[in-house]
């Protein structure tokens, strides 16, 4: 008596698996986005000279970064009631195509957070790689504080953090499959409602893991676009 | 502002006790602030009785549950995931391609899937497999399978760190050691590993620490551990801010100082490595 394999079942979910895909990438495009641009700012404020501002800085970091994903979404969830406090995010969220609002961005922020975190880190090892003739130069031809960071420091350290601005985004990707325990409607979530309307859990695994795969191999592969095209005519690159 | 701040600096570069104390200071502030204004009718009295506390730290009575079993899947993991991934990182670092192969794949799949699926996968392919295999029916308990899937999840992580640690061994070590006659079993093992172990050990710690925030995740296939056991304290008292901000800070105070301590331990090594 053995298990017999029906992989028909994931023809006939197909819509359901579909489904969960557009959002999974609707969860990371959005994600994406918000924790680079999030961790790139509290990443210079980390970077920074003033003690204070670095201080503050370290606080966002180790504070979202050491608390487990899933306990930033349910508190957002449960207890904060993320619709009520913002009621913008009811119109934004329909814009988009979202029918539940309040898991859908109580899932997002906790992700944008958590990941902003390791961002900024990221951001800030890349900043301090810099050579301080850099500055120092910029300073010398008189430019401010802001376009130091903005036309000359920043460009040059984003070049170098690009691998892990990949493993990150890789993993905000994987991570996204939390918002399931809300209930988002994502590629996990797809799968668990194979698993409850066939039992055929196995199946169903199967495909929304090399979905994952593909996820991920697409991601890191325009990534690495990305940085062959910034590390152009740059020495030892 | 800017000799301020420096000054400040080096006054609390001095006095670390005091820049301690200020930090847990600001932190408690910060925190307080945040309720009066967003849940100013909290109320942690019926939270904190002694009840939910022990339901909380140690699970129901006679069995092994919340924080206490949080250790237990994240320390049994860890043991798993350093043999199996030790394993598969030398398979990765070595030069003979049937060893190299397999275990590319594992760490690039391993990698590449979420760990949520991963538990999951255990959790079906278990019956699946020794109903197709053996003919046997089977069923799992959830700790167990919570615990083979975190290994599994986490050896793919401990390979990798154990493949940059074998790799970040000068190579005149291997020449070194090569030259007093040894054969390349020696050297592998008298040499190399114990020197990438000691390199190995602040990364390890943090991986330690990624995994324990990972085991919130068993929550998903229904063990009860200390974030499992809090969403059923939730669905009793209902009280999820205190909840869920009570457990949010225990997670982060045990995984900050861990996180704090591999830093230290890092710069130790770094010291003795440079000495």
């Amino acid at each position: 008596m053995g298990y017999d394999f029906q992989w028909g079942v994931i023809l006939t979910y197909k819509e359901l698996l579909i489904e969960g895909l557009i959002m999974t990438i609707k969860l990371s495009v959005i994600g994406i986005f918000f924790s680079f641009f999030i961790g790139s700012i509290v990443g210079i404020a980390r970077s920074s000279k003033n003690f204070f501002t670095s201080l503050f800085a370290s606080y966002y970091v180790e504070f979202f970064r050491n608390i487990p994903l899933i306990v930033q979404i349910f508190f957002f969830y449960f207890a904060f009631g993320i619709s009520q406090v913002f009621p913008f995010l009811e119109t934004i969220g329909t814009q988009i195509g979202i029918e539940s609002v309040d898991e859908f961005f109580s899932a997002l922020i906790a992700l944008i957070l958590y990941t902003s975190a390791y961002i900024a880190e990221a951001v800030k090892a890349g900043i301090l790689s810099i050579a301080k003739g850099q500055e120092e130069a910029a300073k010398s031809i008189g430019m401010n504080a802001f376009q130091r960071m903005y036309y000359i420091i920043y460009p040059q350290a984003f070049r170098i953090i690009i691998p892990p601005l990949t493993s990150q985004f890789l993993n905000l990707i994987k991570n996204s499959s939390l918002a399931m325990t809300i209930g988002v409607a994502e590629l996990t979530f797809s799968s668990q409602q194979i698993d409850a309307e066939t039992f055929r859990g196995f199946e169903a695994a199967t495909a929304v893991t090399l979905l994952y795969i593909f996820l991920t191999l697409f991601t890191s592969f325009w990534m690495n676009i990305l940085e062959h095209k910034f590390s152009k005519g740059v020495k030892n690159a | 502002m800017h000799n301020f701040s420096k000054n400040v600096e080096n006054f609390f570069a001095q006095n670390k006790i005091l820049f301690f104390a200020l930090n847990i200071a600001i932190i408690i502030t910060l925190l307080k602030t945040f309720q009066v204004f967003a849940f100013p009718e909290a109320d942690f009295s019926d939270f904190f009785t002694k009840n939910n506390m022990k339901f909380l730290f140690f699970g129901k009575d006679g069995e092994v549950g919340g924080l206490v079993l949080t250790f237990v899947l994240a320390i049994s993991s860890i043991a798993i995931s350093f043999v199996l991934g030790s394993l598969i990182g030398i398979a990765r670092w070595a030069q003979i391609k049937i060893f190299k192969y397999p275990a590319i794949v594992y760490i690039e799949i391993i990698r590449a899937t979420p760990l949520i699926m991963v538990i999951f996968w255990v959790f079906f392919a278990i019956p699946v497999f020794s109903l197709s295999f053996f003919g046997v029916r089977t069923s799992v308990s959830p700790a167990i399978a919570a615990v083979i899937a975190l290994s599994i999840f986490t050896s793919a992580y401990v390979a990798e760190i154990v493949r940059a640690g074998i790799n970040s061994i000068p190579k005149g070590q291997f020449e070194g050691a090569k030259s007093v006659g040894m054969n390349g079993f020696q050297v592998f093992f008298y040499i190399i590993l114990p020197q990438a172990y000691r390199k190995m050990i602040p990364t390890f710690i943090s991986q330690f620490v990624a995994l324990f925030k990972d085991t919130s995740l068993a929550y998903t296939i229904g063990v009860v551990e200390f974030f499992r056991a809090a969403t059923i304290l939730n669905n009793r008292i209902y009280l999820s801010f205190e909840i869920f901000s009570f457990v949010a800070l225990i997670y982060f105070s045990i995984a900050f100082s861990m996180s704090k301590f591999a830093l230290k331990l890092e710069k130790k090594v770094e010291k003795q490595l440079n000495e």
